[in-house]
């Protein structure tokens, strides 16, 4: 009675009505084309979707849960991305160097947790100053055509992020060789580098603290009570303005780590967060708008449409190929695959 | 404990309340009645906080809280369970409870509560897994005061528990309210269902177009003309 | 046009009423009749009769023009299309290469090149206008980045990068010409979008922008209405993209950049939303601003591009009206100390 178990619903229930909604065929049908794709290409395959698709998880909760909860649908969040990778370049790099003449290998182990981290404080932080300094006051004005007007801001934001990085430190690249430099190891026939290893644990460890946080503690509970109904969570004594810029530091924290973790891949320059931002958009729109566990499930599905992409039709195609697949979704499920936890998805 | 003084307030432009004055005392079950549109949900949003007054006061346990928001009334003990219900539909029965304990931090005094109102709401016990959204209407309203008694508040507002409910239901939610009352809390019942609700409570006001235009012990209301005419039918 | 203001100078000045009505017609007030005016005359006054200057009034101009279409569906639909560089380089790329392969004529091709252009916006407009508008923005901004990466790849055809020599309209290196031929386009979009919002469309527009229920409820179809005007956008988009590819003589997959979108969305908005002609009188000073720090601070790459966003955000927050709002609120003003 007085446990949290009780929370729990039994598995055998929520798998099967999982697997039989449009959301559980898709896992399903994306499991199996990784498969055939992985016997057919190599295990490569699914190392690459694995490995990017973690970044792409972290990257589309946080732009699913501004959604959700605030209502913004920011296209400024590959700019968190970028801010991310920036910050662990700063921080890495210069240690990078110090540890060339001064090797020290517990250093040389945790520096780049240490580029990572601090891009994810940073990446929060600027998240916070975002919403006091610009949602906020917007909110307080007006809610008229809040999403349309906030859209608008985030393009402002973008826009004025991405070319003052330019002006500060140049259109070059930026980036490392490498997080870890040790030999790759050895994984299914594959060549896995450390860095990418990394990477992946790094996502999985943050997506179940995140899950954590979100399903079993107040605030968390608090952030997804915001997002389904306000003036219930007044009701109940939550301070709404907290919670808004708890959640868009949270958003843009997780962004600016995957931009720092993946520093190794995509190195730092002023327009670096484009990519990552059509990539957040088009699994969100794919999975279902503000469906936040949606996301990341859809991480991985972009992750493996993307490495299919490249490796069947080519490079340069990335673009094209999924814009046909979102089309056909549209056409069938507007809803997106796992269906929408916004109030809707029809104008009203 | 409530005392609500020259309450002016309304939507925009558009003024609902003339001049409403009221007076709680601790441990009072007061009703709010009158017809639909006078501007009864309206008053009880004002005390939440949930509206900004144009003028007048509303004084808590003798603090002025007239635009407290609404965040911060349910901190000082005022809790509102609204017409509309605002659950959380998308979480299950007892994660709205848990959130209903928002300001309390003590995890135990959290699950306690749960074991009062679960003993309230046995109903709820039995479903408390169930997500929000896809309980029948009675469920809903069980589970809205519930998670209104959750922060433990020394002041409940209910709007219309009645509304859209069988007669069977009504008098569960009616019996609840009683129940609680006993308990030692003090509430205010908004309701239509006027016959029913003056027989439970110790005093009522009639609001109408805005305006307080009787009070006194409900039993005297239920003798009274004017409310025997225009809610009674007789 | 020159007839046209010939006459406006001395018809305007005695107030022909038959001249009023004409001017009402159009949806062109005193005020901007005299900035056209002002805009005719421009190319023959120093400093701005040097071809480098008449260059940028060429792109303001076009900017202008652009930022009138995009108003007509943000402005009154509530709908940002945020492919709106691809669509004009739909119609930039389909007029150049009809020139280039089939030898088309500009002239005709500026015409063809908006047919594509608008049936794409057709298509995504039906795709995605009966949801939420932000499904709009997001799927025009995925097909304009398909169009991009197509318009990259397939090099056989659009030569990629690499760029597309195209014929141009006028065998003549000097600007001025094409000036007037954009000024006109531009005076063309505007009077035929406000002919539409004057017409029981704009009822339609309007009632939809405010509140999609009520619109419904009084039988109007909002999925029909967002799709036409949509398509109308995409329609004068490629329109101008045609220009676009006779006026430069080179197209690279650059013009259907998401930036340029944004240009276009800034401008529009600083002019003000819903004015439809708040875009156009902004894009001049903006376009010789821009032009002027572009050409002194030449270490500062972007910098103009800093203050586009920031005057962007600003106006967003603190004057959602933008310079139309202002405008309006100088003229009161003004009227209000004649009055006094
Ligand atoms: N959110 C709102 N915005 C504008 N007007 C409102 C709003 N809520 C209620 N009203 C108006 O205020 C008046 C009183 O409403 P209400 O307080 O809900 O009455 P009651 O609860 O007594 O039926 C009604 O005329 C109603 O139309
Ligand atoms: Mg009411």
């Amino acid at each position: 009675m007085k446990d949290e178990a009780l929370l729990k619903e039994p598995f055998p229930v929520v798998f099967r009505r999982w697997m039989t909604s449009a959301g559980g065929i898709t896992i399903l049908l994306t499991i199996v084309v990784a498969i055939i794709a992985a016997i057919d290409a190599g295990p490569f395959i699914i190392v690459n979707t694995v490995v990017t698709g973690g970044m792409w998880a972290l990257l589309s909760l946080g732009l699913s849960l501004v959604f959700g909860v605030m209502n913004i649908p920011n296209f400024a969040h590959g700019e968190f991305f970028l801010i991310g990778s920036l910050t662990a370049y700063f921080t890495f790099n210069p240690l990078r160097l110090y540890l060339k003449e001064n090797p020290s290998p517990f250093l040389s182990a945790i520096a780049p947790l240490l580029g990572i981290f601090l891009a994810f404080f940073v990446g929060a932080l600027l998240g916070v100053i975002l919403e006091k300094l610009i949602f906020s006051p917007l909110r307080k004005r007006s809610r008229d055509q809040w999403v349309m007007n906030s859209f608008l801001l985030t393009v402002g934001i973008s826009v004025v992020i991405i070319n003052s990085v330019q002006l500060t430190w140049g259109a070059n690249f930026k980036g490392i060789p490498n997080y870890w430099n040790v030999d790759p190891l050895d994984f299914l026939g594959v060549n896995l580098s450390v860095d990418r290893l990394a990477a992946f644990l790094l996502a999985v460890v943050t997506l179940i603290v995140f899950w954590y946080f979100m399903r079993r503690t107040q605030t968390g509970r608090a952030v997804r009570a915001v997002a389904q109904d306000e003036t219930g969570a007044l009701m109940v004594g939550i301070n709404l303005n907290y919670i808004l810029s708890l959640t868009m530091a949270l958003s843009a924290g997780l962004a600016a780590m995957a931009g720092a973790s993946l520093l190794f891949i995509f190195p730092a320059y002023p327009t670096a967060g484009l990519k990552p931002l059509y990539v957040a958009w088009y699994v969100v729109i794919l999975v279902g708008l503000g469906n936040v566990s949606a996301a990341v499930v859809g991480g991985f599905i972009v992750a493996l449409l993307q490495t299919l992409t490249s490796f069947y039709v080519g490079t340069g195609w990335e673009d094209v190929i999924p814009t046909a697949v979102i089309i056909i979704m549209l056409i069938f499920k507007p809803s997106g695959l796992f269906g929408s936890e916004v109030k809707g998805i029809q104008e009203r | 404990m409530l005392e609500v003084k020259n309450l002016n307030a309304g939507y925009g432009f558009l003024q609902v309340l003339w001049d409403v004055s009221l007076k709680i005392e601790k441990g009072e079950f007061i009703a709010l009645v009158g017809p639909n549109g006078a501007g009864k949900s309206t008053t009880l949003k004002s005390i939440a906080g949930l509206v900004t007054p144009k003028s007048g006061d509303i004084l808590f346990k003798g603090e002025a809280i007239g635009g407290t928001p609404a965040n911060l009334t349910c901190r000082m003990g005022i809790s509102f369970v609204s017409e509309s219900l605002n659950l959380f539909t998308n979480m299950s029965i007892y994660e709205n409870l848990l959130l209903g304990a928002y300001t309390i931090e003590d995890k135990q005094e959290q699950l306690d509560t749960i074991d009062f109102v679960f003993n309230l709401f046995p109903r709820l016990k039995s479903r408390r897994n169930q997500l929000a959204g896809t309980l029948s209407g009675g469920e809903r309203k069980m589970l809205a005061i519930a998670r209104g008694i959750m922060s433990k508040p020394s002041l409940l507002m209910v709007d219309e528990p009645s509304l859209g409910l069988a007669p069977k239901l009504t008098l569960n939610v009616f019996d609840a309210l009683e129940t609680l009352r006993q308990g030692g809390m003090t509430i205010l019942l908004v309701e239509q269902n006027v016959n029913t609700t003056l027989h439970i409570t110790d005093r009522g006001y009639v609001l109408e177009q805005g305006q307080i235009v009787l009070e006194g012990p409900s039993k005297e209301l239920l003798e009274n003309d004017h409310v025997k005419k225009a809610f009674l039918g007789i | 046009m020159e007839n046209n203001a010939q006459a406006a100078l001395s018809d305007g000045a005695t107030g022909n009423g038959r001249f009023t009505a004409l001017l009402n017609a159009t949806g062109i007030s005193p005020t901007g009749l005299t900035m056209i005016i002002i805009l005719l005359v421009l190319p023959f006054i120093p400093p701005f009769n040097q071809e480098h200057i008449l260059r940028w009034l060429v792109s303001a101009a076009l900017l202008g023009a652009q930022a009138i279409a995009f108003d007509f569906t943000t402005g009154y639909i509530n709908v940002v299309n945020f492919g709106f560089a691809a669509f004009l380089g739909v119609g930039a790329y389909t007029s150049g290469l009809l020139a280039v392969n089939l030898g088309l004529s500009p002239w005709v091709g500026i015409f063809v090149g908006a047919i594509p252009a608008a049936l794409i916006g057709f298509l995504t407009g039906l795709l995605t206008l009966r949801l939420r508008g932000i499904f709009a923005a997001v799927m025009a901004w995925f097909v304009g980045l398909a169009l991009l990466g197509l318009t990259r790849n397939l090099v056989d055809l659009t030569r990629g990068p690499m760029g597309l020599s195209t014929p141009t309209l006028l065998n003549t290196s000097s600007n001025r010409p094409y000036f007037y031929i954009i000024l006109a386009m531009m005076l063309i979009t505007y009077i035929v979008l406000r002919k539409i919002i004057g017409s029981r469309y704009g009822l339609a527009f309007r009632a939809i922008g405010q509140n999609m229920d009520a619109a419904r409820a009084s039988g109007i179809n909002p999925t029909y209405y967002r799709v036409f005007n949509f398509t109308v956008q995409c329609l004068f988009a490629g329109w101008l993209g045609g220009f676009y590819a006779h006026y430069f003589g080179i197209l690279t997959p650059q013009l259907m950049l998401t930036a340029r979108t944004v240009e276009v969305l800034a401008i529009a908005y600083i002019g003000g939303r819903g004015s439809l002609w708040g875009g156009a009188a902004v894009a001049f000073p903006f376009i010789f601003l821009i032009e002027a720090l572009r050409s002194n601070l030449t270490e500062l790459p972007g910098l103009h591009l800093v203050i586009y966003g920031l005057l962007l955000v600003l106006v967003m927050i603190f004057y959602p009206g933008g310079f139309a709002a202002f405008y309006k609120r100088a003229v009161a003003w003004v009227k209000g100390l004649r009055d006094r």
